[in-house]
């Protein structure tokens, strides 16, 4: 029977700053979503709470928390910006520590990993010992400021329901026999994979409890969730994916979206973000080698409402500005109440790159874009840039998926 | 006090075990000893490789950056209490 580690950091980002900072040890601090710009500190920015320190979350602020909301409730908590290239870099450490261990480890995000220990374990206790070997070797390499909380169990569902459930610094093992009275325990709201919509639904069909839904027929949840109800059916009798996977699948769409710090009012801004955000998504398209046959944008107003536009094109596509036209076209009409976010994704992705003919335009743009990519491999990602985008600047961002400058 | 600053600086360290660690720094004609390195991270600007060391003396924590290429330092953020 597999053997499967769940690893989190604790958190993360506002550990990393208290561990580069020994004065922020101790504080309540909040790691903002976006880095700061000293030139704008006198306006009002919209920035949210990417990671809360320890004694911050005792105080009651949350990560996703707007920053306005956080400092209300606690008027001492101290702001820290964003500064993604540290995080990535600890990221990196800690994956690299995991690797020691065991060659399949699989990151689901930038501060959490799964860990297929069978083989080194050989059993619970053995991967106990590893546990402790792991939090041990991350305290040398990264910091004694850093911890992390380590889940133990025989799948994915169980390793990150208990590395969830001690914090910080937790270690928790459940081992096979465990299981059902182990998920028992559980909140529904605590399992990976039920949010806030499908727990509506499960309360709407009676359904509070974990052994509530184990006891609710597989046709019932079949019914109501269709193929999502077996998966139900499966996790609330802790049965969860076995396959730790090191290598990460190819990507479906290639896409950049970016909460503007204040409300974008014309069009002409509005097309600026898209572009900015289409160059961004076609140099990582050329980078990975794919061209796109379709693309999708979306806006989100200021009211919080959104909409999604997407078209299929039959010509390979591998242009920020021409993806940028296509979208364009299809938004420009709903670009007109002040737009809070602007998303624009490349799909339908192929490793067949487009068809050129020597002697027409295309060719000459590709042509001139394969320059423009070696100047940015070269001298990184602010060597050049558009005339028509030199005001408009996006700002790295602190988010729990990824990081901007490793996209 | 959190201050971001992209100030050239003089910088003295040791060399150990492959590794570089600041010691002493001089910014604006004052000198400040480096008591503790407490994380050292890199990051790459196209090819080149950036060093980043979270420092801090008795009452203010610095962060240095290292310009690989170039070998100059420069001091970008200071915190104090």
């Amino acid at each position: 029977m597999p053997i499967l580690m769940h690893i989190d950091m604790n958190s993360f980002f506002a550990s990393v700053e208290q561990q580069a900072n020994p004065f922020l040890r101790g504080k309540p601090i909040a790691v903002t979503g976006k880095k700061f710009d000293a030139r704008e500190a006198h306006k009002p920015q919209r920035s949210i709470v990417a990671a809360a320190s320890v004694e911050a979350k005792k105080l009651g602020v949350k990560t996703a928390m707007p920053t306005s909301e956080a400092k209300r409730i606690c008027p001492n908590l101290i702001f820290v910006p964003g500064d993604p290239e540290k995080y990535s870099n600890i990221t990196h450490k800690m994956n690299d520590v995991f690797r020691e261990v065991t060659g399949l480890v699989e990151p689901a995000s930038v501060d959490e990993s799964f860990l297929d220990v069978t083989a080194q374990a050989e059993d619970y206790m053995g991967a106990i010992i590893l546990a402790q070997h792991i939090r041990a070797r991350l305290k040398e390499v990264c910091g004694e400021h850093i911890s992390v909380s380590i889940g133990v169990g025989p799948n994915k569902l169980i390793a990150k329901l208990g590395s969830g459930s001690e914090k910080p610094n937790g270690l928790t093992v459940v081992y096979p026999h465990q299981v059902l009275e182990f998920m028992d325990k559980q909140d529904l709201s605590e399992i990976y994979g039920i949010g806030r919509r499908i727990l509506k639904r499960l309360h709407s069909l009676g359904i509070e409890t974990v052994t509530e839904l184990r006891m609710t027929s597989l046709s019932k949840l079949v019914k109501e969730f269709k193929s999502y109800g077996v998966w139900l059916y499966r996790a609330s009798r802790g049965d969860g994916d076995i396959i730790v996977n090191p290598d990460p699948e190819a990507p479906k769409s290639i896409g950049h979206s970016y909460t503007f710090p204040h409300d974008l009012e014309s069009k002409t801004d509005i097309r600026r973000a898209l572009l900015t955000l289409a160059d961004k998504v076609a140099f990582r398209m050329r980078r990975d080698g794919f061209s796109a046959t379709a693309v999708s944008v979306r806006l989100r107003y200021s009211d919080l409402s959104s909409r999604v536009f997407q078209k299929r094109f039959n010509e390979r596509e591998i242009n920020g500005k021409t993806l940028m036209e296509i979208a364009w076209r299809l938004c420009e009409p709903y670009a007109n109440a002040p737009i809070r976010l602007v998303g624009i994704s490349a799909h339908r992705l192929s490793t067949e790159l487009p068809e050129q003919d020597l002697f027409s335009t295309k060719h000459r743009e590709l042509s001139f874009l394969g320059a423009l990519d070696k100047i940015q491999n070269k001298f990184g990602k602010h060597a050049w840039r558009r005339a028509s985008l030199m005001n408009t600047w996006l700002k790295a961002r602190s988010s729990g998926w990824h990081y901007d400058h490793e996209l | 006090m959190h201050n971001f600053l992209n100030d050239p600086v003089d910088v003295v360290v040791t060399f150990s075990e492959q590794r570089v660690r600041p010691v002493r720094m001089r910014w604006d004609n004052r000198e400040y000893n480096i008591n503790n390195v407490h994380l050292i991270h890199t990051a790459k600007e196209g090819e080149k490789r950036i060093f980043y060391f979270s420092v801090s003396d008795q009452i203010n924590a610095f962060k240095l950056k290292l310009d690989t290429n170039s070998l100059e330092w420069r001091l970008v953020e200071v915190y104090s209490d």
